[in-house]
C-alpha cells in the first residue's frame, strides 16, 4: 500500500489521503477497480463501494480548495476520475465488460457468433415486439408481446449466473472463457434491448387506460 | 445523421420482405446479428439448380440495416449461387453511402447472405449422403 507523500500516512485510494485530506496526482489510466482499493473481481459489496464512493469524495470535494486554484484542480479532475469508476464498477453488466477489456479478451463486436438458435429466438421476440408496437393498447398483440417477460427475465438471470461462473475466479488473459463471457453478455444486451421496449409498451399501456 | 436517398428508398419500400419455408430442402437460412447495436437479420435463399431464384428477409434494425439487407436480397436474385457469394460489403456501402458509423450494417449482410449459402450448401450434401 502506497503511501501519502504529504503527511506518509497509508493510502486507502490513489485519488487522495484522509489523513491530511490532499488530492494528490493520479495517472489517468489507473484501474477503477485501484481507484477505489479494491481488488478487481466481478462479485462485489455494492454497498462497500458506494461508502468508499462517499468517504473519498468528501476528502477530495472540490470545495475544500476554493482557495487554492491548483489542488482545487486537481481535485475536480480526481472527483471525475471517481465518478467515472463507480460508473464503471456499480452495475454488474458494465463491470463485467470493463474486466473484459483488462483482461484482454474480445470487444462486443468481436464475437459474432451467436448460437443459431438464439437468432431465431431474438427474432421471434423482435416479430412479437413489432406487431405490439403497431397495435393498440389491450388488443391481443400487446397481451402476446407482456407474455414474453418472464421468460426473458428467466432467461436474464440465468446468463448472469453464467457470466458471474465464467469470471469468479477471474480467468486468465487470453482464456476461452473470455469469448465465452463476452457472447453471454452479448445475449444479455438483445435480452435487455427486449425487455426496455416491453417496458415502454408496458408505459403505454398504462397511460391508454 | 442523413440517410441516402437509397437507404430512405429501401428502408420505405423494402424489397423481398417476408420467409420462405425454412425446412423446405431448396431453401437456405441464415440469420446474423450485430451485438453493438441489437440488430438482427434473416436472410433466406431458394435455390434451384444453382440458381437463386427468390430471396427474402426480415431484419429489426436501423435504416442502414433494413437497407443493406434488402439490396442484398434484389442482388442476389436470379445470380447462381458462387456468383452471390462474392458479394462483399464494401459494393454495399458504395451503393448505398453508407457512412462509417453504418458499414458494419453491410457487413451483417454480407454474413446474411453467407449464412444463408452454407446453410443451403449443408442442406444439399446432406441430402446427397442420404
Amino acid at each position: 500500500m502506497a503511501s501519502c507523500p504529504h503527511c506518509g500516512a497509508e493510502l486507502e485510494t490513489p485519488l487522495g489521503c484522509g489523513a491530511c485530506l490532499s488530492p494528490l496526482e493520479v495517472e489517468t489510466s489507473v484501474d477503477p477497480f485501484a481507484l477505489f482499493g479494491l481488488t478487481p473481481s466481478f462479485s462485489i459489496d455494492g454497498e462497500e463501494l458506494r461508502t468508499r464512493h462517499l468517504k473519498y469524495s468528501r476528502w477530495i470535494h472540490p470545495d475544500y480548495f476554493a482557495a487554492d486554484p491548483e489542488l482545487r484542480a486537481l481535485a475536480e479532475i480526481n472527483t471525475g476520475l471517481l465518478n467515472g469508476a463507480l460508473e464503471s464498477l456499480e452495475e454488474p453488466l458494465r463491470r463485467a465488460d470493463h474486466l473484459l477489456k483488462v483482461r484482454g479478451g474480445p470487444s462486443e463486436s468481436e464475437v459474432k457468433d451467436m448460437p443459431q438458435a438464439f437468432l431465431m429466438e431474438v427474432l421471434e421476440w423482435s416479430e412479437v415486439l413489432d406487431e405490439a408496437r403497431a397495435a393498440e393498447a389491450g388488443t391481443p398483440p400487446r397481451e402476446a408481446a407482456f407474455k414474453l417477460k418472464p421468460s426473458l427475465d428467466e432467461e436474464r438471470t440465468a446468463r448472469i449466473q453464467t457470466i458471474t461462473g465464467l469470471l469468479e475466479p477471474l480467468p486468465e488473459s487470453g482464456s476461452e472463457a473470455l469469448t465465452t463471457a463476452r457472447r453471454e453478455l452479448n445475449a444479455v444486451r438483445y435480452l435487455d434491448r427486449a425487455l426496455r421496449e416491453l417496458e415502454s409498451l408496458r408505459l403505454a399501456e398504462a397511460e391508454a387506460r | 445523421m442523413a440517410y441516402s436517398d437509397k437507404v430512405v428508398d429501401h428502408y420505405n419500400n423494402p424489397r423481398n420482405v417476408g420467409s420462405l419455408d425454412k425446412d423446405s430442402e431448396n431453401v437456405g437460412t441464415g440469420v446474423v446479428g450485430a451485438p453493438e447495436c441489437g440488430d438482427v437479420m434473416k436472410l433466406q435463399i431458394e435455390v434451384e439448380g444453382d440458381t437463386i431464384v427468390d430471396a427474402k428477409f426480415k431484419t429489426f434494425g436501423c435504416g442502414s440495416a433494413i437497407a443493406s439487407s434488402s439490396l442484398a436480397t434484389e442482388w442476389i436474385k436470379g445470380k447462381k449461387v458462387d456468383e452471390a457469394l462474392e458479394i462483399t460489403n464494401t459494393e454495399i456501402v458504395e451503393e448505398l453511402s453508407l457512412p462509417p458509423v453504418k458499414i458494419h450494417c453491410s457487413v451483417l449482410a454480407e454474413d446474411a447472405i453467407k449464412s444463408a449459402i452454407a446453410d443451403y450448401k449443408q442442406k444439399s450434401s446432406d441430402g446427397d449422403e442420404a
